[in-house]
């Protein structure tokens, strides 16, 4: 198989940083590994989560008008805010919507075409330990896993920059030497405060690195 | 004069008095019975009221005999002497037998114990008014009746000068923020914001800290209702344990004599926690242990280490 | 080996086909005050609600046809309020037996940076107004009497003044598709308000 597999490790509003596994597992094997570690640092498995991300195309009227190359509006949902539902453009802003806005975008499409086959989302299981919840998810686009992704959140702490040795230290003991280094859109949002979007732009940079990604091997099956 | 001779002739009065109680006791007895009794059967209703009041008048007057005969016999036993320091129970020392019945000599210590007891209690009670760590009013009202001098002046301060010794502290930490509330009369309730780490809602009592708890900077500090929330505890495990830290904290500052100067000492250990998440622990060097940061703020150096980790 | 297969679930949470039904009238501002105090007596008894909202419309321009019309409206007297996005359809007047405006309809609550956000689709404003007033309720039946603002300057909801002497007022209620029944509970409603103010069901074409 041509695919590597990738952790994309998610902190709160960090960005996900790429690490390659050790080969020859697959991504569900390499997920169980990760869940036994998880289990066997102590944390408790708290239910599934889920992300995903529909893709639109902003259609050709649009275009015409806007006179901008084409652009892709992403509606993203969340398990982890099951009523809101989070519409972005890459490096765009990012709208936090109630769940009416999937409505809205059907109504929209004939300006907005959903691209079906680019639906991405991750599944998988829910941890905590102490104040970190971790998310340990399979990426999967179509009918293929696409990659693993790794989101830690430290929930006391609401300024990314405060935390991130601590996150550093405690990934280590689950991930060992694949944990990244620091981010680099650490200074977009220095004292920020964190949202709930900040997550899901993690989520969409994930998403469109997966894409991406897959393009390349995946060209000569098509 | 002699102990022992007036002792002796009272004796006598003494067996005759126990006598006369005795007597007058059975006679109170008598008219209690009789009334319980009540009536007894006669021919007509009228001898039988008759025959009541009679017989009734009669045990009164016994009862009236015999009282009059005890209040003359007391007369003669007479007031007991008290040139004894132990009154009546000096009289134990009469005792010829000692070995036997070595009552006296356990009275006289035991006394001695008592006022040795007595002398102490009472330095400890006026050291322990002028270090004071009653904190709550009631007990306070109570003390300040018994003993008006000792009552400490640091807990009439105006609220006034509270809000002054407040805002200046606040003036002292520009990354902390410190909102004064008086919810219930004139007990100030804090709300310190410190950065963007956490939020603790400290409840004072006139300048004396009374309470406080720590939380996440994202956590409600208010109630359903509106009102700030003194009571309900952090969701988070590191808060609730740096909330534990800070009444630890509350206990090592004393100094009743200057509160202000406590409150300053609290407010600059708590301000110590602006690394909360940033300074690893000073003895194992690691940022975490047991999924928790170091939440232990030393008291004079202010340095972080982990609760298992401080000395 | 391979992850089990996306999920092909229709993503949209959300409420499919809702229709908002709508009569409209107007009264002058002299006649205000009495038509208040009959919605006081008629509705749910409730502190009668006042708001200012600022409502923009936005369009995005296809090629071809009408306009995308969104509106966009968020409250000036409570600032933390989400914004309001909504989306009309286009109405229907013909069928007699209604007896109400029937049009598709959906409300989004939405998050502050909306303006930013249309305007990254390519929506651009076309007009905005002010509008102050008081809503009623009286079950699922909403009544709103404004008065409509226009802005002096572009953006600044500061400095308005008023387009008319008269109030718009608005009786409007939202059902699934179907349920042509509620017009008929608006018509009585809007029978028990006559003559202060005549409720009927007005095309906007026909105004254009």
């Amino acid at each position: 198989m041509l695919l590597t597999f990738l952790f994309f490790p998610i902190f709160k509003w960090l960005q996900c940083v790429t690490v390659p596994v050790a080969e020859g597992k697959s991504v569900q094997q390499t997920v169980e590994m990760l869940n036994k570690k998880l289990e066997q640092l102590g944390a408790v498995k708290q239910g599934n989560f889920y992300v995903d991300c529909e893709t639109y195309h902003a259609g050709a009227p649009a275009i015409a008008n806007s006179g901008q190359s084409q652009k892709f509006l992403y509606v993203m949902h969340n398990s982890e805010a099951p009523l809101s539902c989070f519409a972005l453009f890459e490096n765009g802003p990012c709208l936090v919507a109630d769940p009416n806005f999937d409505v809205l975008m059907v109504k929209l499409k004939s300006y907005f075409q959903n691209a079906k086959g680019n639906k991405v989302e991750s599944r998988g299981a829910r941890y905590q330990y102490c104040d970190f919840l971790v998310k340990l998810g399979t990426i999967t686009m179509g009918s293929s896993a696409r990659g693993i992704s790794v989101e830690v959140e430290y929930c006391p702490c609401i300024v990314a920059n405060d935390s991130w040795n601590l996150m550093m230290e405690f990934m280590q003991s689950f991930l060992s030497s694949h944990v990244p280094g620091a981010p680099a859109v650490f200074g977009v949002k220095p004292d920020g405060i964190y949202s709930p979007s900040d997550t899901m732009v993690q989520y969409l940079e994930l998403f469109n690195k997966v894409r991406k990604q897959q393009a390349t091997p995946s060209t000569g099956m098509r | 004069m002699a102990d022992v001779v007036s002792v002796g002739v009272n004796l006598e009065a003494f067996s005759q008095a126990i006598s006369a109680i005795q007597a007058l006791r059975s006679s109170v007895t008598r008219v209690f019975d009789s009334l319980k009794d009540g009536m007894k059967n006669k021919e007509t209703l009228e001898g039988r009221e008759k025959a009541f009041v009679s017989e009734f008048q009669d045990i009164l007057q016994s009862v009236n005999r015999d009282l009059n005969e005890l209040e003359r016999l007391s007369n003669l036993v007479g007031r007991p002497s008290e040139s004894h320091p132990l009154h009546n129970s000096g009289l134990l020392s009469l005792d010829p037998v000692q070995d036997k019945t070595p009552l006296y000599s356990q009275l006289l210590q035991a006394y001695k114990w008592s006022n040795k007891l007595q002398y102490h209690a009472g330095l400890a009670s006026s050291l322990l008014n002028q270090q004071s760590l009653k904190r709550s009013a009631n007990q306070m009202g109570a003390s300040a009746k018994r003993r008006p001098k000792v009552q400490p002046s640091t807990l009439v301060i105006p609220p006034q000068y509270v809000d002054d010794v407040i805002s200046r502290i606040g003036r002292m930490f520009p990354d902390m923020s410190i909102e004064l509330f008086r919810p219930n009369g004139t007990s100030a309730v804090l709300l310190v914001t410190l950065g963007k780490v956490l939020k603790a809602i400290v409840v004072m009592r006139s300048l004396f800290i009374d309470r406080t708890i720590v939380r996440a900077f994202n956590e409600n500090v208010y109630s359903e209702d509106g009102k700030i929330d003194i009571w309900s505890r952090s969701n988070y495990q590191v808060f609730q344990k740096v909330t534990d830290h800070a009444t630890t904290a509350l206990l090592h500052y004393q100094l009743p004599q200057m509160p202000d100067v406590v409150v300053r000492s609290f407010m600059t250990w708590l301000r110590s926690y602006i690394k909360l998440f940033q300074a690893p622990c000073q003895r194992c060097g690691k940022y975490l242990q047991d999924g928790l940061p170091p939440t232990w703020r030393d008291f004079r150096t202010l340095e972080a280490f982990h609760d298992t980790c401080r000395q | 080996m391979e992850a089990p297969p996306v999920t092909v679930l229709p993503v949209s949470g959300g409420t499919i086909n809702m229709m908002e039904y709508l009569l409209q009238g107007s009264v002058l501002d002299q006649s205000l005050e009495s038509l208040l105090h009959r919605l006081r007596g008629l509705c749910d008894n409730m502190e009668p609600d006042t708001f200012v909202d600022h409502e923009m419309v936005f369009l995005l321009k296809g090629q071809q046809g009408s306009p995308f019309i969104l509106r966009a409206r968020h409250s000036l007297d409570r600032p933390n309020a989400p914004w309001h996005l909504r989306y009309l359809g286009q109405p229907e007047v013909g069928d007699k037996s209604r007896h109400a405006l029937v049009r598709n309809c959906v409300d989004v609550a939405v998050s502050h940076n909306l303006t930013e956000f249309l305007s990254e689709m390519g929506f651009r404003m076309d007009h905005e107004f002010v509008a102050k007033g008081h809503i009623f309720r009286k079950g699922a039946l909403k009544v709103v009497v404004c008065k409509l603002y226009r802005l002096l300057l572009p953006g600044n909801t500061e400095s308005t003044e008023n387009l008319s002497l008269s109030n718009l007022v608005e009786l409007s209620m939202l059902a699934p598709a179907g349920q042509d029944t509620v017009s008929d509970d608006m018509r009585n409603f809007a029978e028990q308000l006559k003559p202060l103010v005549h409720l009927e069901k007005i095309d906007p074409k026909r105004l254009m």
